[in-house]
């Protein structure tokens, strides 16, 4: 739901990335997004094509990568990704959330150049 | 060129965080992150708990959208509070709460964030607290831990609100619990704070906190 600040801060970032390397331009950002953090790629997309118009990041591409939560099955003990239900696909038992897992939200890499 | 980063966004807010923590451990101040949907009994939980614990100071920053209908009401009952306005920001985050504990100046004790009414953006914002605590309240329903899995998973304990109102509405505590036990440890204190009835529940609440409190270093 906060996805403007979330692309001024990306765009913050690739500024001070060109300044350190003596980059030019930035043509790919690759994002991981975890899915507990309530991050819609669609408006990160729109927001980032209006704010980065004039900076570096202009018509950069944005690649994301979601990150499922992690269950595990209460009667098997088998971990899995989350996918529709909390159900485990080996045994069939009801899963619980691994704490922690689904909540990430990085800057994994990006590609750049002289333009 | 391609360049590792591995840069975490909304630093920032992370940042603060961390300075608002060692700024309430330096002070020897319990700081809870109330949270809850609009209507859920944050303010009547901070009144009534604030009563089940004669021995500790307790403080409040108020965060609402607009108004300070939350603030006085709590001043009237002699618990020092601040009033923070988010004029339509939907969640408090780090920055806007040092300001407020700075304003009411507590040296011990037990600081609440009552923070903005919402189920969702809270939970994405670390606020330099020692422990969160989701206000859920019957009327919104027993399948709620079902939907809001950022909320239910992010709280350390969990207040079930308006427990008198379990029959009327139809609430199943098994249900709710099965939705909670799937995504969190967190423990649940069934209260009812009826105005004009006898309290219910809230003393097992204020002894979570008493504990939490004296284990303060």
């Amino acid at each position: 739901m906060h996805e403007l600040p979330v692309v001024l801060d990306i765009i913050r970032t690739m500024e001070e990335e060109t300044k350190k390397r003596g980059l030019k331009k930035i043509t790919e950002i690759d994002l991981v997004i975890g899915e507990l953090s309530s991050i819609v790629d669609e408006s990160v997309q729109m927001y980032f094509e209006i704010a980065a118009e004039g900076t570096p990041c202009a018509n950069a591409k944005l690649v994301f990568d979601h990150r499922p939560a992690m269950l595990q099955c209460t009667v098997c003990k088998r971990k899995f990704p989350h996918g529709k239900d909390f159900l485990c696909p080996y045994c069939g038992g009801d899963s619980v959330l691994v704490q922690g897992t689904g909540r990430e939200f990085y800057i994994r890499s990006y590609d750049g150049g002289q333009g | 060129m391609k360049v590792i980063l591995m840069k975490k966004l909304l630093e920032a807010n992370d940042r603060l965080a961390e300075e608002n923590r060692a700024y309430f451990s330096g002070r020897h101040l319990l700081a809870v992150n109330l949270m809850g949907s609009p209507g859920s009994g944050k303010t009547t939980l901070i009144s009534a708990v604030a009563k089940e614990l004669p021995g500790i100071p307790v403080g409040v920053v108020e965060g609402d959208i607009a108004s300070s209908i939350d603030a006085e009401k709590l001043e009237k009952q002699g618990i020092r509070s601040a009033q923070i306005n988010t004029c339509g920001e939907c969640h408090l985050d780090s920055h806007v709460i040092r300001d407020g504990a700075e304003q009411i100046d507590m040296r011990d004790g037990i600081i609440f964030i009552e923070n903005v009414g919402n189920l969702i953006c809270p939970a994405e914002f670390d606020l330099g607290e020692a422990t969160r605590v989701l206000a859920a309240s019957v009327p919104e329903g027993d399948d709620k831990p079902f939907k809001y899995t950022p909320m239910f998973s992010y709280a350390d304990a969990v207040v079930l609100t308006k427990c008198d109102l379990k029959e009327a509405v139809g609430f199943d505590t098994e249900n709710f619990s099965k939705g909670l036990r799937a995504v969190s440890k967190a423990p649940v204190f069934e209260v009812s704070l009826k105005d004009g009835a006898q309290p219910l529940g809230i003393a097992k609440f204020a002894e979570y906190l008493k504990e939490k409190y004296l284990a303060l270093k």
